[in-house]
């Protein structure tokens, strides 16, 4: 699952259109019901359908809340710790997670790279092709702006279409 | 030194009719009753049964056509500024950014607009917006939208936080979520805002959060319950005792 290379390597790039409330709230739901459960259980109680319970599963394994052995999904590691995390410590949870997947830290290079700090919507989705099947970029884009914009690794502007480093940050 | 809570908002005795066509149509019937400073109370009845109504009386949109509505011990004759309300659907502008939405009930009530910005970013903060500022709201997700929601009702620092189904156009886990920071944000005494009503159908979401459950009955609205939820929180559907509480609202409704 975690292969780097290979046509399985990157459809593991593509980033599940699952916002962070979800996420969040699969985690809480899990902690409450002492950190673990079965999948297929937790989908029937939830009566939501078996695909979606996993995409949010897998958004939040992405992230490093939780793993899954077997037919189980287990709060794991900083998933532990979020729910009790006040809200810039939450943010700082997922940042650090997200700087290690390749999605994110190329584009964050990418940004730090550049000499304004600025690049635009389209040289971004370009980044995105070399990682991620074409079918799933626009899916995965739109994920990769939120979570970016929740973990405060970059700023999105939709009316220019630019991203951008948080300011304060570009001279570290 | 124990201080006796405030009785910050009281109906009295309030009848509602609108006036249709075919004549009047009584839709709240002798409501009586006191929220205190600090209390979390949620009100549930049938759809239909006049529980948002019942917030516009408490937000002064509306007034009752019999009876009082009483805040801070003074009649209500006009708009509650201190007051504010969240929506089910968010109320959104689409045209405006997360900031510029937060901003917008701060501009009626607030000249300064450097003191504005300063509570749109507070507010910003509270509810984990930071680094969505300049998104519009057909970027965010469910979930996000009822952040800024939130926020916007915040940043008015009201004393009285009214909520109508706030949950109920989000996904099961999202609303999970979102009641859980709703609950710290109650429970943080810093805040401006400790006293909350809220509206919704979800019995068990009622008994999970709140201090008391009112409970109405159909055309016309009339409380058929107020029950006071006497469980630990946090709060799990299989408490002991939360069941109990289930079957009561259950055949109160039924
Ligand atoms: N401004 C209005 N004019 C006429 N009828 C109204 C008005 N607002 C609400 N009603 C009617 O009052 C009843 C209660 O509405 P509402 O308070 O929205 O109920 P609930 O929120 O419990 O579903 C409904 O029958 C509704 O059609
Ligand atoms: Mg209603």
């Amino acid at each position: 699952m975690n292969s780097p290379e290979g046509p399985k390597g990157s459809q593991t790039n593509t980033l599940p259109e699952i916002g962070i409330s979800q996420i969040l709230g699969l985690v809480e739901l899990l902690i409450s019901k002492g950190g673990r459960d079965d999948i297929y259980k937790l989908a029937a109680e939830l009566s939501m359908e078996l695909g979606e319970t996993l995409t949010v599963i897998k958004a939040a394994e992405l992230l490093g809340l939780v793993h899954t052995p077997g037919g189980d999904v287990v709060v794991e590691g900083p998933g532990l710790k979020i729910i009790d995390a006040s809200i810039p410590e939450r943010k700082e949870l997922i940042r650090c997670k997200l700087e290690t997947l390749p999605v994110f830290k190329s584009v964050r290079d990418y940004l730090k790279e550049t000499v304004d700090h600025e690049v635009t919507r389209e040289e971004v989705l370009e980044k995105l092709a070399e990682l991620i099947p074409n079918e799933d970029a626009e899916s995965s884009f739109s994920t990769l702006v939120n979570w970016g914009r929740y973990a405060e690794l970059f700023g999105y502007n939709d009316d220019s279409q630019t991203f951008y480093l948080d300011s304060g940050e570009t001279t570290e | 030194m124990t201080e006796q809570p405030q009785t910050l908002i009281e109906l009295d005795h309030v009848t509602k009719r609108f006036t249709l066509p075919q004549g009047d149509v009584t839709v709240l019937q002798d409501i009586s009753f006191k929220a205190v400073e600090g209390e979390f109370i949620t009100i549930v009845g049938p759809s239909g049964a006049g529980k948002s109504t019942l917030l516009r009386l408490m937000n002064g949109l509306l007034h009752p056509n019999e009876g009082k509505v009483l805040y801070q011990g003074k009649q209500m004759r006009g708009i509650n500024y201190e007051t504010a309300m969240v929506f089910q659907n968010f109320g959104l502008l689409p045209w405006l950014t997360v900031s510029q939405n937060i901003e917008l009930g701060l501009e009626a009530r607030t000249k300064d607009p450097v003191l504005r910005s300063e509570r749109v970013r507070m507010y910003t903060t509270k509810v984990g917006l930071e680094g969505y500022e300049e998104a519009y709201p057909r970027e965010l997700s469910g979930g996000m939208k009822q952040r800024v929601g939130l926020a916007r009702a915040l940043a008015i620092e009201p004393s009285l936080l009214l909520m109508d189904e706030p949950f109920s156009s989000l996904d099961v886990l999202t609303s999970i979520n979102l009641r859980n920071e709703l609950l710290d944000i109650w429970s943080d005494r810093d805040n401006v805002v400790n006293t909350m009503i809220m509206v919704t159908h979800n019995i068990e979401e009622a008994i999970e959060l709140s201090d008391r459950i009112i409970v109405l009955s159909n055309r016309p609205g009339r409380i058929v319950g107020d029950i006071r939820i006497d469980l630990p929180r946090p709060r799990k559907k299989r408490d002991k005792g939360f069941i109990e509480y289930v079957d009561r609202v259950f055949s109160l409704l039924a």
